[in-house]
């Protein structure tokens, strides 16, 4: 097994990681958002990939922005990233430690709970989710998230750091019909099932349009939602402040389909209302979207 | 046992408006998914809910699915096995 390639910026980059984690335990959260931007602002200039991932997604939000701009609108992408990591070392590390936020629409989500069919919220990789799922302990059902095992070990990490239970059971979407069975089975109980709804990884999709293209999303969660009856709540989270946050539900629907041959269609009208939801979210909250690669090439 | 892989094949043709292609044509051995009867994620999805509907059975998680959802035969198995307890 051939060891990883000791470059400066990985150097750095592990540098940085340990002076985070040292000053979150002397200084907490306070502390670390000080480091966060001469670091960031070191890290721009070094690394030419963090421009790049980041221009297919901000190069979309903000086509009259020139070259100065594009390096600010990075910066503070980036930074509020870095931000959310920051609170989650904290959290984790720090077990008194807590943000406050309002859940909008709370009551929405017990209603379609009380229907007894299940509920399918999607969510994304947008704000501080793992916030948001940890939020909607007040259900009364059990919580299920569907998730891909990077997504897993990060979420596993948080919260098996933090006392207590966790807030939700994982279904492993990498297994036989990537976790579907286990989800189907999880609605027809009436309980809810946690979806991110913007990242393909494989499995049924749809290409929808989105910030100006052709963007491929994942349409499991409609089709799951469709076979059981289940409703799909769409739920986005923000950080608003140092230790706020909102999470609030963009829309509610009951996806059905019609004939066989029809399935697919079906599917991209669902998931071009995610992607309409998610514009709105993106023109309220520019620098928290957290999807760094090119989502209209896959 | 026969009986109830004629009552599967029916409702999977009906239910999942399979187009076509008559019950009595599917094979009890032929894979369900992909190569075979060419069912996919999709329906897999519907299969499940349509087992609880109508056998009043429970698929619970991937392993159970795997194997129940090979072919017809193993289907009826499952079914069979579960009504039994």
């Amino acid at each position: 097994m051939s060891m990883p390639r000791r470059t400066p910026l990985r150097f750095l980059e592990a540098l940085g990681h340990n002076i985070f984690y040292l000053t979150l335990l002397l200084f907490g959260q306070g502390g670390a958002y000080l480091l966060l931007k001469p670091v960031i602002a070191t890290y721009l200039a070094f690394s030419r990939k963090i421009h790049r991932n980041t221009a297919f997604y901000l190069k979309r939000r903000f086509p009259e922005h020139g070259p100065v701009r594009l390096w600010l609108d990075t910066f503070r992408l980036v930074h509020s990233f870095g931000q959310v990591l920051v609170d989650r070392g904290w959290l984790g590390l720090r077990g008194k430690a807590r943000l406050e936020g309002d859940l909008l629409g709370a009551e929405r989500l017990r209603e379609l709970v009380a229907g007894g069919k299940g509920l399918v919220l999607l969510t994304a990789h947008v704000g501080n989710w793992q916030t948001a799922l940890s939020h909607i302990r007040g259900l009364e059902v059990p919580i299920n998230s569907l998730m891909h095992y990077e997504e897993e070990a990060v979420a596993k990490h948080y919260f098996d750091l933090r006392s207590g239970e966790a807030p939700f059971k994982i279904i492993k979407s990498d297994g036989f019909m990537g976790g579907m069975i286990e989800s189907t089975a999880a609605l027809q109980r009436g309980e809810v099932v946690t979806i991110m709804g913007d990242r393909y990884e494989g499995g049924p999709y749809a290409e929808v349009e989105f910030l100006g293209g052709k963007a491929r999303l994942p349409t499991a969660a409609y089709s799951l939602a469709a076979a059981t009856g289940a409703p799909v709540a769409i739920l986005l989270a923000a950080k608003t402040g140092r230790r706020t946050y909102t999470i609030n539900v963009w829309d509610d629907f009951y996806p059905a389909m019609g004939e066989r041959n029809e399935r697919r269609r079906d599917l991209s009208l669902w998931a071009e209302r995610f992607a309409g939801s998610l514009e709105g979210y993106l023109a309220e909250h520019p620098y928290q979207w957290y999807n760094f690669f090119d989502l209209w090439s896959q | 046992m026969q009986e109830l892989k004629e009552q599967i094949k029916e409702i999977i043709v009906r239910d999942l408006k399979l187009q076509g292609i008559e019950p009595a044509e599917i094979d009890d051995d032929a894979p369900l998914f992909e190569e075979g009867l060419g069912l996919d994620s999709l329906d897999a999805v519907e299969l499940v809910v349509l087992v609880q509907k109508h056998f009043d059975v429970q698929i619970e998680d991937m392993d159970e699915g795997q194997a129940a959802f090979k072919s017809i035969n193993t289907l009826a198995e499952f079914i069979e096995a579960r009504r039994k307890k």
